[in-house]
C-alpha cells in the first residue's frame, strides 16, 4: 500500500525535477564586471549576461524620437558600449551605478534588453 | 525623562520578563505546578505591556516627530503626513523587527488570557516556546539594532520617507505580513509544545486550526497587497517580478495552504499527521527566511529597501530552530508512527495529498531559483542570475495544474470512492469549460484564452454544481427558495463553503495572472504637446504638462486624452515627480501611474520621463493595456471573504472527535 505514495509522489519530484533541469539552462546567466566580461571576451559572444559597471562620463547618447539609447559603462579600467531600444531610465546619469541585463555580441558592443540602476549604497542616510 | 529612555526602559523590561517568562514556564512545565503556571501567565502578558508601551513610545515619538531619535531623524521629516509617519517605523530595520515581535507578544499574552482551553501540561509549554521566540526579537532590537538610539548630535529636520514608500498600500502591508508571521509562530509553538507533551491529535488540530487560517489568509492578502503596491507605485506594469523578495512571502504561503489541506485530512481522517507537522515547522522556518531576505540576505534589485545587521542572527535561528524541531520529531518517531494508516489514493484524502506534495514541489522550485545564485557563488566564486523565465517555465504550468486539481478534490469523497459517483459531475463540468473555449476561440480569444479558460473554468463548475446540489436539496427538503438554501448551505459548513469560495478567489486570481502575462501590450512613445500615439484600441493624446512645485518635489503632472474607436473616454494625469532629498540619491525620479480600470482591462499610463523644464515639454510615455488584472484583486476579495467565513467556524470542545474515533 505504501509503496503506492511513494512511487506517485516520485513520479511527481522527477517530473518537476526534469522540468527544473530542463528551463535552468536557458534561464542562467552570468552576472559579471565589464572587466571579467572581457576577460572571457569572445567565449560569451551571444550568450546572455548580466554585466554590472558605472556609467562613463559623456557617454550618454539618447534620441527620444527614435528611442534609441546609447551609453558606455566602464569598471577596472575597461569599457563597453551598451546599446538599448526602449525608454530612457530617467535616473540613468553619469557615473551611476547601473546593471545591464542582455547578449553581448561579436561587435563587442553590447545589446541590453533590461537597464536596471543600482541603487547607491548611500541609500541608508550617513550617519 | 525622555521618549528614548522611556522606550528604552519598556523594551528592556519586556526582555526581562520575557526571560522569566522562559524560566518560570520551563520549571512549571516540568513540575506542572499550578502556582508557577499563573506567573507565567502573568509575566506572558506583561511582555505585552511593556513591549505595547515601547512600541506606543515610539509610535508618539514619530507623531510628534521626535528627531532626537535617529530612526525618527532617519524616516520622517515635518512634510510628511501623519498616516505615513506610521508607516516610517516599518520602513526602518529596527522597527519592523519590533513591531513583529510586539504582535507575537499579543498573541502570547492571548493564549495566556484563554487558559481554559489548554490544558495545564500544555499551556507552560506553549508559553515558554512563544517567550523563547520574543527573546530573541527583543534581543535583536535590544542588542543588534537599537530602535531607541539616540542621534549623537541635535537634528533639526528629518529626511523623510522614501517616496515608494509613500503609498496607502505600503501602510497596510508589512503589518499585515506580521500579523501572519506571528500566528504562525502561535502555531509553531502549539505543535512543538504538542509534540512534547504528547497531545492526542485531535486536539492540537483543534486549538490551530483557527490560527492557522488566520495566518494563512493575513499572508495571502498581505502578498496580494504587496503586489498591488508593486504594479500602482513601482510601475513597470506588473505586479510579480519573481524577485527575491516576493518568492520569500510566495513560499510560505505554499507551505501553510497545504498544512491547511492536510489538517482537513487529520480533522476527518486522522491522517497525514507525519506529514502535517512537517509542513508546520517548515512554514514556521519560512517565515523566519522573509526577513533573512529582506534584510539583505540576499541581494534583490527591485526591493533593496532595508539592508541590516539582522540576517546572520535570522539564520542562525532559523537553523537552530529547524534542528531542535526535527530532532524532536525524531525522538517522537514512535508515537507517530502509531495508527498512521494507508488509505486510497481515490478519495478526497488522496487528492489532498497529492495537492500537498505539489505545492511542497512548487515551493522547492521557487527556493532553489532563489537560492542557487547566492549557492553557487559562495563555492565556485562565480555569479550568476537566474532569470524569470525560469519560474514562469517551471511554477507556471505547476500552478496551473493545481488549479485544475481544486475541481477534482470536491468530486472525490472522503475514504474510498470510486470514480463512478464523480463521473457525471466531473464530466459535465469538464463538457462546459470545453464550450466556454470554444466559445472564447470564436470570439477570438488566442491560445492562453482558451487553456485558461478550460483549466479555470473546470473548477469553477465543479464548485458551483456542488454548491447547487446541496442547494437543491434543502430546496426539496425543507422548502427554502435556491438563494436562501445556498446561504444556508454555506452556514451550515462554513469550513467546506468558504473554502469554495477561496478556490473561487484563486481560479480569479489564476486567470488574471494568466491573461494579463499573455496579452499585455506595450507601447513606448516621446511626444509633444499634441501628438497622440497609439496602444491597443486607444489612442492617447498628450494635450497638456504642468509643473508644479512644493516643499519636497517638484511635479510634472501630464494631461492625456483617452479615446476608443473614436470616442474620448476620459482624461488621465499621470505624474514625474522630482524628490529633492531622495531623487539624487536614488539617482531615480518618482512616477505616480495613472491606471483606468474597467472589468476587461487596464489602460496603464505612465510619464517616463520629462525635462523638468517649462520650455521642453516632450515626454517620453509608457502606456499598456493590461487584461484582467483587476480579477486578481477580485479574487484576493474572495480569498478574504471565504477565509473569513471558514474561520468563523469553530469546532466544539470534544464533541464530534469522539464520536470519529
Amino acid at each position: 500500500m505504501r509503496k503506492r505514495y511513494f512511487i506517485g509522489g516520485g513520479i511527481l519530484a522527477v517530473a518537476v525535477g526534469l522540468l527544473v533541469y530542463a528551463s535552468l539552462g536557458s534561464a542562467v546567466s552570468y552576472y559579471l564586471t565589464v572587466s571579467e566580461l572581457l576577460d572571457k571576451g569572445s567565449e560569451l559572444y551571444g550568450e546572455r549576461v548580466r554585466v554590472a559597471g558605472k556609467v562613463a562620463n559623456n557617454s550618454i547618447e539618447w534620441d527620444a524620437d527614435t528611442l534609441e539609447l546609447g551609453f558606455v559603462i566602464t569598471e577596472g579600467g575597461e569599457d563597453l558600449l551598451v546599446v538599448y531600444e526602449g525608454a530612457r531610465p530617467s535616473g540613468l546619469k553619469e557615473d551611476s551605478n547601473v546593471l545591464v541585463e542582455g547578449e553581448y555580441r561579436s561587435d563587442n558592443t553590447f545589446q541590453a534588453s533590461t537597464i536596471i540602476l543600482k541603487c547607491p549604497s548611500k541609500y541608508e542616510p550617513e550617519e | 525623562m525622555g521618549t528614548a529612555e522611556i522606550g528604552q526602559g519598556a523594551i528592556i523590561l519586556a526582555f526581562l520578563a520575557a526571560i522569566v517568562s522562559v524560566v518560570v514556564a520551563g520549571i512549571g512545565a516540568y513540575t506542572s505546578s499550578r502556582r508557577l503556571i499563573s506567573i507565567t501567565r502573568i509575566s506572558v502578558i506583561s511582555i505585552a505591556a511593556f513591549y505595547s508601551l515601547a512600541l506606543a513610545t515610539a509610535v508618539f515619538a514619530f507623531l510628534t516627530r521626535d528627531y532626537s531619535l535617529r530612526i525618527v531623524s532617519a524616516h520622517v521629516d515635518s512634510n510628511l503626513p501623519a498616516s505615513y509617519a506610521l508607516s516610517a517605523l516599518y520602513a526602518d530595520k529596527a522597527g519592523s523587527m519590533l513591531l513583529w515581535g510586539w504582535l507575537i507578544s499579543l498573541f502570547s499574552a492571548l493564549i495566556a488570557f484563554r487558559k481554559h482551553e489548554y490544558d495545564n501540561s500544555i499551556l507552560p509549554h506553549m508559553l515558554c516556546i512563544l517567550a523563547a521566540i520574543q527573546v530573541f526579537f527583543l534581543a535583536m532590537v535590544t542588542f543588534v539594532g537599537n530602535v531607541f538610539e539616540q542621534n549623537p548630535t541635535p537634528v533639526t529636520e528629518g529626511i523623510g520617507l522614501n517616496p515608494w514608500l509613500q503609498n496607502i498600500a505600503m501602510l497596510v502591508h508589512p503589518p499585515v505580513l506580521y500579523i501572519s508571521f506571528a500566528a504562525v509562530s502561535v502555531v509553531f509553538a502549539m505543535i512543538i509544545a504538542s509534540l512534547i507533551t504528547r497531545t492526542p491529535d485531535d486536539q492540537w488540530v483543534r486549538w490551530v486550526r483557527r490560527w492557522t487560517l488566520f495566518g494563512w489568509c493575513t499572508l495571502g492578502i498581505g502578498n496580494l497587497i504587496g503586489m498591488w503596491w508593486s504594479y500602482n507605485e513601482l510601475g513597470w506594469g506588473g505586479y510579480w517580478a519573481w524577485d527575491p523578495v516576493e518568492n520569500a512571502g510566495l513560499m510560505p504561503w505554499f507551505l501553510i495552504t497545504a498544512f491547511i489541506h492536510s489538517i482537513s485530512v487529520q480533522r476527518q481522517r486522522n491522517r497525514l499527521r507525519r506529514w502535517s507537522l512537517v509542513l508546520a515547522i517548515f512554514t514556521f522556518e519560512f517565515t523566519l527566511l522573509i526577513p533573512f531576505i529582506t534584510h539583505g540576505g540576499i541581494e534583490s534589485p527591485l526591493h533593496g529597501f532595508i539592508h541590516s545587521y539582522f540576517p546572520p542572527y535570522i539564520l542562525a535561528a532559523i537553523l537552530i530552530t529547524l534542528a531542535g524541531s526535527l530532532g524532536l520529531l525524531y525522538i517522537r518517531r514512535k508515537d507517530l508512527q502509531r495508527d498512521e494508516r494507508s488509505f486510497s489514493l481515490v478519495s478526497r484524502e488522496g487528492a489532498f495529498l497529492a495537492t500537498n506534495i505539489i505545492l511542497v514541489l512548487l515551493t522547492v522550485v521557487v527556493l532553489i531559483g532563489t537560492v542557487l545564485p547566492r549557492i553557487v557563488e559562495l563555492f565556485s566564486g562565480t555569479r550568476i542570475a537566474i532569470d524569470r523565465s525560469f519560474y514562469d517555465r517551471v511554477a507556471g504550468p505547476i500552478m496551473l495544474v493545481l488549479v485544475f486539481f481544486m475541481g477534482v478534490c470536491p468530486l472525490l469523497g472522503w475514504a474510498k470512492t470510486s470514480w463512478k459517483s464523480a463521473k457525471s459531475s466531473f464530466l459535465f463540468s469538464l463538457l462546459a469549460a470545453l464550450l466556454v473555449a470554444v466559445v472564447v476561440l470564436i470570439v477570438g480569444g488566442g491560445k492562453w484564452y482558451v487553456i485558461s479558460a478550460i483549466v479555470c473554468c473546470f473548477p469553477f463548475f465543479v464548485i458551483l454544481l456542488e454548491w447547487f446540489r446541496g442547494a437543491r436539496a434543502r430546496h426539496q427538503g425543507r422548502k427554502e427558495n435556491y438563494f436562501r438554501a445556498s446561504l444556508a448551505l454555506l452556514d451550515s459548513n462554513r469550513p467546506k463553503y468558504g473554502g469554495f469560495l477561496v478556490h473561487i478567489g484563486i481560479i480569479l486570481i489564476a486567470l488574471g495572472i494568466v491573461v494579463s502575462s499573455f496579452y499585455s501590450v506595450e507601447k513606448v512613445s516621446t511626444l509633444d504637446i499634441g501628438q497622440s500615439m497609439k496602444v491597443g484600441d486607444y489612442d492617447l493624446t498628450y494635450d497638456e504638462l504642468l509643473l508644479k512645485q512644493d516643499n519636497v518635489k517638484i511635479s510634472t503632472i501630464a494631461t492625456i486624452s483617452m479615446s476608443k474607436q473614436g470616442r474620448l473616454i476620459g482624461e488621465v494625469y499621470p505624474e514625474n515627480n522630482y524628490w529633492f532629498y531622495y531623487s539624487p540619491i536614488l539617482n531615480e525620479t518618482f512616477r505616480e501611474v495613472a491606471v483606468r480600470t474597467t472589468p476587461a482591462e487596464d489602460v496603464f499610463v505612465y510619464l517616463w520621463w520629462t525635462s523638468f523644464d517649462q520650455q521642453d515639454k516632450s515626454a517620453t510615455i509608457i502606456a499598456m493595456v493590461n487584461p484582467l488584472v483587476v480579477w486578481i484583486w477580485a479574487g484576493g476579495g474572495f480569498l478574504l471573504l471565504g477565509g473569513a467565513i471558514a474561520f468563523s467556524h469553530q469546532d466544539k470542545r470534544e464533541s464530534q472527535h469522539k464520536d470519529r474515533r
